[in-house]
């Protein structure tokens, strides 16, 4: 067939720049590699929004005014962006996943799979950093404008969907960015708990092949590839909402 | 004398209103009948600009009464309460405030569309009668960073107006302004009244009150101290602080030159 002449192909000429990429000829691992890619960029898929729209009610919970929803968010964010993103995988995966077990009445009957809890965890991590970032910007709106809003009759919470957020947003837009090319670093955190994303199936393939340098290349291009596009479309996003006359 | 209870669309009676240990209102009582434009002058500070965020249920005064139009502002518990008397009720601020990253047209539509379920052509249409009545037809489609102050104010009246309100209240909206664009905004407010829109106005442009009031109260420390016709106000004034106070400030005259130095 075409493709297995074209992965050999790869292979032989690859080879003779003393890149070892010879798993792609079998089976099982190529397989295994194919699905680390797919499992990073479902990864990436899911916690984008996820941690957009977790960012923006724990922005909404900070600036409500209300203490008893803007205290508990206040100390999540403070624990989440203090400690590191590692150990809250552990922590999840190994105390309250175990919990949930012992809830259910054993880890047969437990539907979170690490995978769950990487998309929590890293989520709500990226979540606390959007959240002081739109926060800033919901704070940067000036009180005269909101009164304004108030006057006319607009809700709180019509005030915050059609006033703070659409001007937050605009201001925090570079930092949210920012925060999103580190959800796409922090998705390699899976491989601690078996989370069979790029960097977990690459190691499967180079404890066998040795050839840890050919697979750093591949993975190294893949999040700068990954990254070159959030931040364009970061960039894009920008330019769209500029505002004439609107000096953000 | 025209007064009669039914004709009072807003009426406060001994509002008493503190922030903190602050007492900013000592007792107001005040009138306003469906129709008329009433001016309110004073000292910085003297109270004007609570009085009016009172009236619209901005703020809350710890006692007395005020009536909106059969509504007892000073018994609303709810916000959504608050919200209906302020569908009713516009107000416009010394800074504009507009929403700056929505264009002319999209800051007069939105109350209307999102408040009062307006479908969009309907609002739009009123939109733009509005931008014409303002004077900034050709302005729909601008963002206010792009607009004058004068022009910006104008459309923040455009805005308050497309909830078509049973009174407007008018906060210095000409004291962030350059000179030569206050006139355009007196203009509309001028027009306004004519309409026979009932007006309050917290203003320093003595002129303009004096030709468009048909009362005029004089604020000082949180209490009415004098109120009247502007011919009473700004010519025969038996208060001695009220003489002093429009002589000082009536406009480009000598008397304020003097004291500018
Ligand atoms: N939100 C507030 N908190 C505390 N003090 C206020 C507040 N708003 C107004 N004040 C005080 O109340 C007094 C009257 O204010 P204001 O009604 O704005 O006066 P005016 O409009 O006549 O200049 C001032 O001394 C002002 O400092
Ligand atoms: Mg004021």
């Amino acid at each position: 067939m075409q493709d297995i002449n074209l992965t050999d192909l790869f292979v032989s000429l690859t080879g003779r720049l003393g890149l070892n990429y010879e798993f792609l000829a079998t089976g099982y691992e190529a397989q295994i590699w194919r699905d680390g890619f797919i499992t990073t960029l479902y990864l990436i898929a899911l916690l984008i929004p996820v941690s957009l729209v977790a960012g923006l009610l724990f922005a909404a919970c900070l600036t409500s005014g209300r203490v008893w929803l803007s205290t508990p968010v206040r100390a999540f964010v403070e624990i989440t962006r203090n400690t590191p993103t590692l150990v809250q995988l552990m922590f999840s995966f190994l105390v309250l996943n175990t919990f949930v077990s012992d809830l259910v009445g054993g880890a047969q009957n437990n539907p979170l799979s690490p995978f769950f809890w990487v998309v929590a965890v890293v989520g709500l991590h990226i979540a606390a950093l959007h959240a002081e970032a739109i926060r800033a910007g919901i704070e940067a709106v000036p009180a005269s404008t909101v009164e304004a809003a108030r006057g006319v009759g607009f809700s709180q919470l019509q005030i915050l969907q059609y006033v703070q957020v659409p001007l937050a947003f605009r201001a925090s837009l570079p930092a949210i960015v920012n925060n999103l090319i580190n959800l796409v670093k922090l998705t390699t955190v899976g491989n601690a708990i078996a989370v069979s994303e790029i960097t977990y199936a690459s190691i499967m393939v180079w404890t066998q092949r040795d050839n840890v340098v050919s697979m750093m290349i591949v993975i190294l291009a893949f999040f700068s590839l990954i990254n070159l596009v959030v931040a364009r479309i970061g960039l894009w996003v920008e330019r769209r909402l500029a505002v004439p006359g609107y000096g953000l | 004398m025209n007064i009669s209870a039914d004709n009072a669309i807003v009426r406060l009676e001994d509002v008493h209103l503190s922030f903190g240990q602050t007492e900013v209102l000592k007792g107001i009582d005040l009138t306003v009948n469906r129709g008329d434009a009433v001016s309110i002058i004073g000292p910085s500070g003297s109270g004007k600009s609570t009085i009016l965020r009172c009236i619209n249920a901005l703020v809350q005064p710890q006692s007395g009464r005020i009536t909106v139009n059969r509504t007892r502002v000073d018994q609303l518990t709810r916000e959504s309460e608050r919200i209906a008397l302020r569908k009713r009720v516009g107000i416009v601020f010394q800074q504009y405030n507009l929403f700056p990253h929505l264009t002319v047209l999209d800051n007069i539509v939105l109350a209307p569309t999102r408040i009062l379920g307006t479908d969009r052509r309907e609002a739009e249409k009123l939109a733009r009668e509005l931008l014409e009545k303002v004077r900034l037809a050709e302005k729909a489609n601008a963002y206010p960073g792009q607009l004058s102050g004068g022009q910006q104010q104008r459309v923040a009246i455009a805005r308050a107006l497309a909830m078509k309100p049973e009174l407007v209240l008018f906060d210095e909206v000409t004291s962030a302004l350059d000179p030569e664009t206050v006139g355009e905004v007196l203009w509309v407010i001028r027009d306004l009244i004519r309409d026979g829109m009932t007006s309050i106005l917290v203003t320093h442009e003595m002129r303009f009150a004096e030709e468009i009031s048909d009362t005029v109260v004089f604020t000082e420390n949180g209490r009415i101290i004098d109120q009247g016709s502007p011919e009473q106000i700004f010519h025969s004034a038996d208060n001695p602080r009220v003489r002093q106070f429009v002589s000082g400030l009536s406009g480009r005259g000598p008397v304020r030159d003097g004291e500018g130095i």
